[in-house]
């Protein structure tokens, strides 16, 4: 017998717990809704440590990643629009290759209102450039704002890459006496950009 | 009355100020909670249907594994099943050799600790590195984990200053978090750069996609699987949960519980291996089957390991982790370590007011208290109840049983409040160390009532 279903049986066999548990009705549960996502987005974003820069029509949107990190040098996309980018992680040999990168900028799918939490689905080989950066920029639509978790779980979508992360704001860590600090292991700063 | 457990805070005690710290620390963990909770008028219903989607799993999951399992194996993960701690550590060992891994990267993972993987690794070779911040710390220093979710919470930043001044080479007397935060990010990020192989846990494996999830603040669990190519997964049986609509109603809970922040900074999923990499997920029993089989404890298999039970504990917060014998500990661990072995844990069972206040703001509701309590009513048949308390409760059903000595006793009990302080408050009383006995009344409720004393 595999330890598959050596496992399996003994909770068959172990499983002595009297009454039906089914699943919960999901239809009384009413997830927070916003009179104005978009609004309570952009708070909950500076909030968990994000900085949101709302794109204006006709704005250059590499010119305006460049004023916000005017000291960057290394770049990195592979996201088509972006043509300051000085490493593409489509094709970088090895993930090892994006370290060092000041700026990465990605785009994101979905932004939730309740949390900050931005959906990006991997759509880049290397995916280390979501976490690598120094400072990550994700590029958000205005009309991809939803209030909750429940409506964000209805909505995502993965690539054939099989990965994908609800990142809000930069990482962070309390682990040295309980002090906030900005930029454990993965980006330093996050700015969300808003786009049509 | 001398459970290993009260030794241990003794000891943990005698530093005042840093005891006062870790309470205050805990407190302000559990009132971020507070906001968070209070800030959700669905926070109730949230609890609700978080513990009936648990009960529901862990009632069905043999049908849930089996389904998870499938659709991993579909999406090209490699599937694990180990019964005991012996067998995962096997199994991981087996996969890094023949990958010829000489470097593991890690992100924190209980499951891990539980199975005492990282000694036997390293037994083996392998140079185990722990990513997430605190668990690096620890791991430095030689330490185990003190809470689940900030595990290195007892250690001060001097401390840590002195730590990385001689194994990071930091500035001598610069004990800044800020700095010493950044210290340990360019040393880990050289680990994640020649790393072979990185490991995660799983806060919950998806059963409709196959998918695992890992929340971290730090980023550590995606850094630790961006660079190296092979990525294993461990994972505890109880983690499997049905779908996504049950994973929304936990990723809104856990970190609201666990730390009062709206979200954890990273929900990573993880579907299948990196391009050209391996993906292995490695399913544990390791006595969770038998958990099962437990018809009075069954339900602490609903925990999702927030840690809000420590938080909010009165006797955690002014004990501390190391207090506990076993690794886990506060409430949940108090109530995992019986289940593990009664016989050898059973001294955690005194650690526990019952003023159950892990009930009320554990997000899976799970009954602790109740079930700490009942561990503690099966004391006297594990051989363990303490001597004294079982003679006193003996007396006291003597004297209830038996009216006219109860009254008598009564009108002699204000004589207590006259005796010498010696022989109230000493090594044998020991209701009297640490604080002040309550002063009997001149007259008994009893007395008063029959003197129409009472309106």
């Amino acid at each position: 017998m595999s330890t598959k279903e050596e496992i399996l049986s003994r909770y068959r066999r172990n499983m002595k717990v009297t009454g039906q548990y089914d699943m919960p009705d999901f239809s009384t549960l009413k997830g927070v809704e916003y009179d104005n996502p978009l609004a309570q987005f952009v708070a909950m974003s500076e909030n968990v440590g994000s900085h949101v820069v709302d794109l204006s029509a006709g704005d250059d949107i590499n010119s305006v990643i460049k004023s916000l990190y005017p000291e960057a040098k290394v770049f990195a996309s592979s996201l088509p629009e972006i043509t300051i980018a000085d490493r593409n992680p489509d094709t970088v040999d090895r993930a090892q290759d994006l370290n060092g990168t000041d700026v990465g900028i990605v785009r994101g799918e979905i932004g939730v209102a309740e949390n900050g939490c931005v959906w990006i689905p991997q759509t880049m080989k290397e995916k280390a450039v979501c976490f690598i950066s120094e400072y990550l920029v994700i590029l958000l639509s205005r009309k991809s704002i939803v209030s909750n978790m429940h409506q964000a779980y209805e909505r995502i979508q993965f690539t054939d890459y099989g990965y994908g992360s609800f990142i809000s704001g930069p990482s962070k860590t309390a682990d040295i006496a309980q002090a906030l600090v900005m930029g454990a292991q993965a980006a330093r700063g996050v700015t969300v950009i808003l786009t049509d | 009355m001398s459970t290993l457990h009260r030794k241990a805070a003794q000891t943990f005690l005698k530093n005042g100020e840093n005891a006062k710290w870790h309470d205050a620390t805990f407190w302000a963990l559990r009132d971020k909670r507070d906001n968070m909770a209070m800030g959700l008028d669905e926070w109730e219903r949230l609890r609700d249907t978080a513990s009936a989607i648990k009960r529901h799993t862990v009632t069905h999951l043999d049908k849930y594994l089996e389904q998870f399992a499938t659709n991993a194996e579909k999406n090209g993960v490699k599937v694990h099943w180990a019964k005991d701690a012996e067998e995962f550590n096997n199994i991981v060992l087996e996969i890094l050799t023949s990958h010829n891994v000489k470097k593991l990267v890690k992100s924190k993972s209980m499951l891990t600790e539980e199975c005492e993987m990282n000694p036997f690794l390293e037994q083996h070779g392998i140079d185990v590195v722990e990513t997430d911040l605190g668990e690096r710390i620890l791991q430095l220093m030689k330490q185990k984990p003190s809470h689940i979710v900030v595990p290195a919470i007892h250690i001060t930043q001097e401390e840590v200053g002195h730590l990385f001044e001689r194994v990071l080479g930091s500035e001598k007397g610069n004990y800044d978090p800020t700095y010493l935060t950044y210290q340990a990010r360019i040393s880990l990020r050289n680990e994640f750069m020649t790393a072979d192989a990185g490991m995660t846990g799983a806060n919950f494996g998806v059963a409709a996609t196959g998918d695992i999830v890992v929340c971290t603040n730090e980023g550590n669990a995606d850094m630790s699987t961006s660079v190296p190519k092979l990525h294993i997964a461990a994972m505890g049986l109880e983690k499997v949960i049905p779908d996504y609509r049950s994973l929304a109603v936990f990723q809104r809970l856990l970190c609201r519980a666990a730390t009062g922040q709206p979200t954890t900074a990273f929900t990573s999923h993880f579907r299948k291996a990196r391009p050209d990499g391996e993906m292995h997920i490695i399913l544990v029993d390791n006595g969770r089957s038998d958990i099962i089989a437990n018809t009075e404890h069954w339900e602490t298999l609903k925990c999702i390991r927030c840690g809000s039970c420590m938080n909010t504990c009165p006797v955690y917060r002014r004990s501390g982790g190391y207090s506990y014998t076993y690794f886990i500990p506060g409430p949940i661990g108090i109530n995992l370590g019986m289940l593990k072995s009664p016989v050898k844990y059973s001294d955690n069972v005194s650690a526990c007011s019952l003023c159950c206040s892990c009930d009320n703001v554990c997000p899976v509701k799970v009954n602790l208290s109740e079930q700490i309590y009942r561990w503690r009513q099966n004391l006297d048949s594990l051989g363990k109840a303490d001597p004294m308390k079982k003679a006193m409760s003996a007396g006291m059903e003597y004297l209830f049983g038996h009216p006219g000595l109860y009254s008598t006793s009564l009108r002699f009990a204000p004589l207590a409040n006259h005796l010498p302080r010696l022989l109230m408050y000493n090594k044998l009383n020991g209701w009297g160390i640490g604080h002040e006995m309550p002063e009997f009344p001149r007259e008994s409720f009893q007395t008063m009532w029959k003197k129409g004393e009472v309106k």
